[in-house]
């Protein structure tokens, strides 16, 4: 038996997050220093800070959910590390019960590793399994980043060069060219529908996980009525900031939205007789 | 002989500078986090094993590692993509973040100006989940699970990513609605069919028939004058 939040490995899981720590501060300061170089208005910049923490804060928590179910196998250091650098929620559960079966033990991740050797193993596996994007990005991310700016810059000439006002492209939409280059204005909200529908789709009809069923994991009347609630105090909010122009509103719109969902769900929860609040409509 | 003259580097060619130098320091630094373990236990663990469990995992995450990072580099932006696929918990963390930032901004996701908002957005969204996840694992460890399993806020942790989700797609959706209500009929209509596909793989299909119904609209001309407006 070996002692897995001994101090020594909490400073070796402090050593990896304090180098995380330390990226996100300096693109932070040199976005901020560049954006303050465009002229970009402070407040704009002071309101992506703002909604953007307010926004994380509920999604961290159900981060630190996962450290917290991984912990009985794993202790607290490996899933603290591993869902502070490149982790993701779904991904590290699966790693983390692949690796353990691979040694042998079919308990996954419900009982104590107990020896040091799996503890290691499975560190190694969770690592390397994960690790990949950052092999590929150095590569592909700047040829692929200039390639889709090229043609959003190629897209805004010919538009601009279609319809030199607005009035007469209205008025002859029949003679319009339509252009590949014309299109990439629709690729990035298009990209974002696709991922945002896909989350929006599967909390209407997508079922639980088959593998290990849990109460709550599919589509079904908690599901509907969070997202339901999410969606309308955020459209709500949105006209209330527009309509009175209050701008302050704007960057807590959605982290808003957000928590009147999960609030509905723990009311509804603890409301509604356990048949309906439970029902899951797939499974 | 004609020689090249040398162009001053571009805030983009700078981040990507600082991109690449930083997403192998991470990566040396994340592959030095098992070695450190097995150097402070002093074990080596079997090499037999570690490939039989990296077996299991590698087909399926490098695949999607690929996938991903040709899928989300164009929306996270390119400061905001290094820092992301570092950082990791992308899609439930860094791209709501951005995108949210980025429609409050009022800016387009390919400008400078998007890449800066995007960057601040996950930048912060990073810091305040390393600090979130070191605060609870540090100080309240031991309460942490009667926290997040009480009967009373459980549910509210069930429910974080339809909670999400609509928070964000509500406005989007309003803004883009033409570009919206095909993709959606379409991935319901795969979940009909194929209710356990689970939406990080219908993300996939999603994107490319979100795509590719664009694609047809703006072809007929069914995106023209409003949603142009709308369009970010």
């Amino acid at each position: 038996m070996f002692d897995n939040s001994s101090l020594g490995l909490y400073l070796i899981a402090g050593a990896v997050i304090l180098f995380v720590l330390g990226q996100s501060l300096f693109f932070l300061i040199k976005a901020w220093k560049h954006g303050k170089e465009m002229g970009i208005d402070k407040k704009k910049l002071k309101n992506a800070v703002t909604s953007s923490a307010l926004f994380t804060i509920p999604s961290a928590l159900s981060v630190l959910a996962t450290v917290i179910a991984l912990a009985p196998a794993l202790g607290l250091v490996i899933p603290w590390v591993r869902l502070s650098v490149i982790g993701n929620i779904t991904y590290e559960t699966v790693a983390a019960t692949e690796a353990i079966n691979a040694f042998g033990i079919t308990t996954g991740i419900t009982e104590a590793i107990t020896d040091p050797e799996v503890y290691a193993g499975v560190a190694w596996v969770m690592t390397i399994g994960i690790c990949f994007s950052l092999v590929v990005l150095p590569f592909v991310a700047k040829p692929l980043h200039k390639k889709f700016l090229e043609a959003s810059k190629k897209a805004e000439t010919e538009v601009a060069e279609e319809a030199p006002n607005e009035e007469s492209a209205e008025a002859a939409p029949a003679k319009k060219k339509r252009s590949i280059a014309g299109f990439m204005d629709y690729v990035t909200p298009a990209l974002f529908i696709g991922l945002i529908g896909a989350f929006v789709a599967n909390s209407i009809l997508g079922a639980g996980s088959q593998k290990n069923p849990a109460p709550l994991d599919g589509a079904g009347v908690l599901s509907v009525l969070t997202l339901g609630t999410a969606v309308i105090v955020s459209v709500v909010l949105e006209l209330v900031s527009k309509k009175f122009k209050l701008t302050w509103l704007e960057p807590f719109v959605m982290p808003i939205g957000m928590i009147a969902g999960m609030v509905v769900a723990v009311v509804a929860y603890n409301v509604l007789p356990a048949d309906i609040a439970l029902l899951e409509w797939r499974g | 002989m004609s020689k090249k003259n040398k162009q001053p580097k571009t805030y983009f060619d700078k981040v990507h500078s600082w991109g690449r130098i930083s997403t192998i320091s991470a990566l040396c630094v994340l592959l030095m986090f098992p070695m450190a373990i097995c150097l402070y236990l002093g074990v080596f663990p079997e090499a037999e094993y570690v490939f039989k469990g990296l077996l299991k995992v590698i087909p399926l995450y490098w695949t999607v590692a690929v996938v991903e990072v040709i899928f989300y580099t164009p929306m996270l932006g390119a400061g905001g993509t290094y820092l992301s696929f570092v950082t990791g918990n992308i899609v439930n963390l860094k791209l709501p973040c951005a995108i949210s930032a980025m429609q409050n901004a009022k800016v387009k996701a390919t400008s400078e100006e998007g890449d800066v908002i995007s960057t601040i957005a996950i930048a912060t969204s990073a810091i305040v989940t390393t600090a979130v996840l070191a605060v609870g694992v540090i100080a309240f460890a031991p309460f942490l699970d009667t926290f997040t399993n009480s009967p009373l806020l459980m549910p509210a942790f069930k429910q974080v990513i339809p909670a999400l989700f609509g928070a964000l797609g509500a406005g989007y959706f309003v803004a883009h609605w033409k570009l919206s209500f095909a993709p959606i009929l379409f991935m319901l209509l795969i979940l009909v069919f194929v209710p356990t596909i689970g939406a990080s793989t219908l993300i996939f299909p999603g994107i490319i028939a979100s795509v590719l119904f664009a694609f047809i609209m703006y072809k007929v001309g069914f995106l023209d004058k409003k949603e142009k407006k709308a369009k970010k």
